[in-house]
């Protein structure tokens, strides 16, 4: 057993061929993700229970089972259906990627609309009162009182949530997806090489990890910059 | 529906093994969470930096990529050197069991270093001084006055972090262990009714995550049972 350095620069080219494949994933899923958050959290705060209902059911139902069943569930097992097979989602739901993209998509939804929710709660109610006695509508003080501050309040937990979304876009490479942890896998499978290509892998998704964590510490110091310090 | 009673007794015992893994990382995650956050609270230099580097590295990294390295680094270790003693040998590893439960429980640990860490924190300094002040031990200080009352603070985010423990046991499969997940697959095979069988494990690990949802709001109430006459 030798470490050997080569056969990691020699799978340099091919990893970030899959780098790209993990990014997109990451990406597209999480602002389909967000956008289902926003109206996953409108429907909870409705107060209705038509809206309320069906919004606590879905945040229950993917928060409650592994991202890894939740693909699995969507990749092979609706294709059981003859209504999807032949349905206007199939061309998506055929590929892995469109399936990830599904999965990490919802599951993204049900996590972040209840981060924002918390954050939506955490807004001063005195604040809301002072909207009300300057006369603006439910829906201006939710724009502009309500909205930028459960936002600065949600960085902090958001920026853990978009973290573990990069950890999850792995889990692709359990549905044939050639993304980073998937090209990983085959060169493992070729050279026999554990130790070097997975530790490769690692330290490529560490300096990610490193670099969103840096970007969103600026991001909620930028959002804080009229936040009396205390002490 | 009546295609899943001929697999019933097979989930059955797949979510043992489910309840074992989670059983057995849960102590080694707590473990490594107490020592990890012993470390970084001791003012040791060396112990703090160790401490820091374990908590970056595993909560940079998927889940998935860390159980990959650990059962393959593993077995390319254990065959090597014991090809060293018999020649013979042609492969050895380690338990997927084993290896994933390591895996998970060092991913989670890290979380909940920095969970330990806050709530040995939030625990009042003064307590300590006044435990010094009438001569008890560190030990026993440590064991009667702050591991009682951080308890109490760690409990949110501890239970969080036992969720998704619960549900990072899914990936174990992916290296060849047999829970539900690895039950599904099989029975696919011979059904051909992917949905189903994989609902089936959703429906299992929905009912798992509820019952440790209640069971943690059960104890923050009990731990907090003292909170409740002032308020």
């Amino acid at each position: 057993m030798t470490f050997d350095v080569f056969l990691i620069l020699n799978s340099i080219p091919t990893m970030i061929e899959g780098l790209g494949i993990t990014l997109k994933l990451l990406f597209l899923s999480t602002v389909i993700g967000l956008a289902l958050a926003v109206v996953t959290l409108l429907m909870r705060l409705s107060g209705h229970w038509l809206l309320t209902w069906p919004a606590m059911f879905y945040i229950y139902i993917f928060r409650g089972t592994p991202i890894l069943v939740q693909i699995f569930i969507i990749y092979h097992g609706l294709p059981q259906f003859e209504f999807i097979r032949e349905g206007v989602l199939w061309p998506l739901l055929r590929e892995p990627f469109g399936c990830c993209v599904v999965a990490l998509s919802l599951n993204a939804g049900a996590y972040v609309s209840e981060i924002l929710r918390g954050g939506v709660l955490g807004v001063d109610r005195g604040l809301h009162e002072a909207g009300k006695a300057l006369g603006l509508s439910t829906p201006h003080r939710f724009i502009y009182i309500t909205t930028p501050i459960a936002v600065r309040l949600a960085i902090p937990a958001y920026s853990n949530d978009f973290i573990s979304m990069l950890k999850a876009t792995a889990l692709a490479s359990t549905v044939t997806l050639m993304d980073m942890t998937g090209v990983a896998r085959t060169i493992v499978a070729k050279t026999f090489a554990p130790y070097e290509i997975f530790i490769a892998a690692a330290i490529v998704y560490l300096c990610f990890t490193w670099t969103f964590q840096r970007g969103f510490g600026l991001l909620e110091r930028y959002m804080s910059r009229y936040v009396k310090k205390d002490a | 529906m009546s295609v899943i009673y001929g697999w019933l007794d097979e989930y059955f015992w797949g979510a043992t093994v489910v309840l074992k893994v989670f059983g057995v990382s849960l102590v080694m995650a707590v473990l490594f969470g107490l020592i990890g956050s012993a470390a970084k609270l001791s003012g040791n230099r060396i112990a703090g930096i160790l401490a820091g580097g374990y908590t970056v590295v595993f909560r940079g990294t998927p889940e998935l990529l860390v159980i990959l390295i650990i059962y393959f680094g593993s077995a390319i270790t254990l065959t090597t050197v014991s090809q060293a003693f018999d020649p013979d040998i042609q492969f050895i590893d380690i338990p997927p069991f084993w290896a994933g439960a390591l895996a998970i429980a060092l991913v989670v640990g890290a979380y909940m270093t920095e969970t330990f860490r806050g709530a040995f924190l939030g625990v009042d300094y003064g307590q300590i001084e006044a435990a010094r002040a009438l001569g008890i031990s560190n030990f026993k200080t440590f064991i009667y006055v702050r591991m009682p009352q951080m308890w109490r603070l760690a409990l949110p985010n501890f239970g969080n972090h036992m969720l998704s423990l619960m549900k990072d046991t899914a990936l174990i499969s992916v290296i060849g262990l047999e829970e539900i997940v690895f039950v599904a697959e099989i029975a696919t095979t011979v059904t051909v009714k992917p949905f189903t069988m994989y609902a089936v494990v959703a429906v299992i690990y929905l009912a798992i995550t509820t019952v440790l949802t209640l069971a943690v709001a059960g104890m923050e109430k009990y731990a907090n049972r003292h909170l409740e006459t002032s308020r």
